[in-house]
């Protein structure tokens, strides 16, 4: 029953690479974050 | 405009004339690759079979070079940045560069059919030539708007050009398949009539509008620096 | 602006430039250390709850089909990605072309044009992925030749390439519009070449796979689909908006190193 393979193959790839994206974006950002003054991120 | 493109295709054209880098060089790479195709697919009923399909093949491998050869006369010296800084219409330069690569791209095309019809045993028939002309016509311009437009982005500095491929084969696909079902409808290939072909010409057609227009717009931005 | 007394300090790392500041407005801002802001946090709040509906509904409470079998599960995912995926080129498109337009240029707009298609570029792989598996169990093909899915193809290969011309260096203007012009030429194209590979199919006539793939949904499974097209939409808006400030950021460190390095040749040619 390769179904059932596929369909968590297919969950646990959409999730775990989303996490890793989203991961690297925040990481990323708080280091970044820590080398520029505020008038730089205009969001806060 | 149009004095400008009759100025630099001229000057592309003298360019190939004097160095004769096409002809020395991609012409022979063309005829090579149909060989390949050869070795690699074995039988004769086969190749005879895809004739049509791998001359459109080694028509694009071969506008790679082309293209990235046209660009390569400009940045030696910083040619096209002088041009451009001169003030000269961007839209001239496209087209003038596109006429220039269309008349290689000719002259490739037809090597490469010739070739196909030595090598993989490709018949003419009379019926089909009007068929056949127009599709290379209409398939050359194509090619030859579109590889200008990308090869302006991938020119020249940095390890850009090996950017080309990655974006000009996917944009030329629409070419691939039209100009393919076209000769094979006007070669009479797998039974095709040449009815069947004209329809993908309308295709072609449609896309030589769109980069037409489209490429004339986009290389002026593009090419700034 | 004014109350910042910066100075310019070189901790002797290649390229390192830190900027000492003399005021304490950083420590007096919130959230001066990320990306993150009180409706980021609460968008990706809702994002992990639809998300995790998602797996309760999509794996557990909702029905096997009929026909398909457990595999239904499986479009869940892949309508809600392949769903994102557009969206996401549709933002790039729109994007690319309010930069391109001169009332409304902003980098902004360039940014978030790139940031739509790294997450579009994701949530494509992952639709072609899941599109496979399932057309292996349905189908029992991992691939068909026909306009939607070798189109859907095509739109990847398009935004990789679109990827790699971002990543060509110069300024940041050109970036943005070399990247803007490829991405309306792309929208040109993706019409082209569905039409060209469903003429060209037409005449194989593949009695249509992509008939098999409508298929009837009840109540849970209809709910477990939509669950997926909010939460992914969720999960697109928070990883875009995310993005685009990390690029923004990225931007103004460029720019700062570039004013560093004219202000090093300025002090040189005074001495």
């Amino acid at each position: 029953m390769h179904g059932i393979g596929f369909i968590v193959a297919t969950y646990t790839a959409t999730f775990v690479s989303s996490a890793l994206l989203a991961g690297y974006f925040i990481r990323r950002g708080k280091q970044l974050a820590a080398q520029l003054p505020p008038e730089d991120k205009p969001w806060i | 405009m149009f004095r400008v493109a009759r100025l630099i295709a001229a000057k592309d054209l003298r360019v190939e004339m004097r160095s004769r880098v096409v002809t020395n060089q991609v012409l022979p790479f063309a005829a090579i690759t149909m060989v390949m195709f050869a070795f690699a697919f074995n039988t004769d009923s086969v190749v005879n079979k895809v004739a049509p399909g791998l001359v459109w093949l080694a028509t694009l491998f071969s506008l790679l070079t082309l293209v990235q050869r046209s660009f390569a006369i400009e940045s030696a010296d910083g040619a096209i940045d002088a041009l451009r800084g001169a003030g000269v219409d961007s839209a001239g330069i496209f087209l003038g560069k596109a006429v220039a690569l269309a008349a290689q791209l000719a002259v490739l095309e037809v090597l490469l059919l010739l070739t196909a019809v030595v090598l993989y045993s490709a018949k003419f028939r009379l019926g089909g030539v009007v068929l056949l002309v127009t599709t290379f016509v209409a398939a050359t311009c194509g090619l030859a708007l579109v590889g200008t437009l990308y090869g302006g982005l991938a020119a020249g500095v940095r390890g850009r050009e090996t950017l080309l491929p990655l974006l000009l084969l996917p944009v030329v696909a629409p070419v691939l398949i039209g100009a393919t079902r076209a000769t094979e409808a006007a070669l009479g290939t797998s039974g095709a009539v040449v009815a069947d072909g004209w329809p993908w010409v309308g295709l072609l057609a449609v896309f030589v509008a769109l980069f037409g227009v489209g490429g004339t717009l986009a290389f002026g931005p593009l090419i700034e620096e | 602006m004014a109350t910042t007394d910066s100075q310019l300090t070189d901790t002797g790392d290649t390229g390192d430039v830190r900027r000492a500041t003399a005021s304490t407005t950083v420590a007096a801002v919130p959230n001066a250390t990320g990306t993150g802001t009180p409706f980021t946090r609460i968008l990706g709040l809702a994002t992990i709850v639809t998300l995790a509906l998602l797996i309760v509904f999509g794996l557990f409470i909702s029905p096997a089909d009929v026909v398909q079998g457990e595999s239904v599960r499986i479009l869940y995912i892949h309508v809600g990605t392949v769903w994102v995926a557009y969206v996401a080129f549709v933002v790039t498109a729109l994007s690319s072309a309010a930069f391109l337009w001169k009332r409304t240029t902003s980098l902004t707009w360039d940014r978030i044009a790139g940031a739509s298609a790294e997450v579009g570029v994701l949530f494509m792989a992952l639709t072609l992925f899941a599109g496979a598996l399932w057309g292996r169990v349905a189908w029992g093909k991992f691939w068909v030749w026909d306009a939607r899915v070798t189109t859907t193809a095509f739109l990847f290969i398009t935004y990789v390439g679109y990827l790699a011309v971002r990543g060509l260096g110069g300024s940041h203007q050109q970036r943005g519009r070399r990247s803007a012009v490829v991405a309306l030429l792309a929208v040109l194209e993706i019409p082209l070449v569905h039409f060209s590979v469903k003429l060209w199919r037409g005449l194989h006539q593949d009695a249509s796979v992509s008939d098999t793939t409508h298929v009837k949904l009840h109540d849970q499974m209809l709910f477990s689909l939509f669950i997926a097209l909010i939460a992914f939409t969720l999960l697109y808006v928070w990883l875009v908006m995310h993005r685009q400030r990390v690029m923004a950021m990225q931007d103004a460190l460029d720019d700062k190193g570039l004013d560093y390095a004219l202000q090093q040749r300025r002090e040189e040619g005074d001495l």
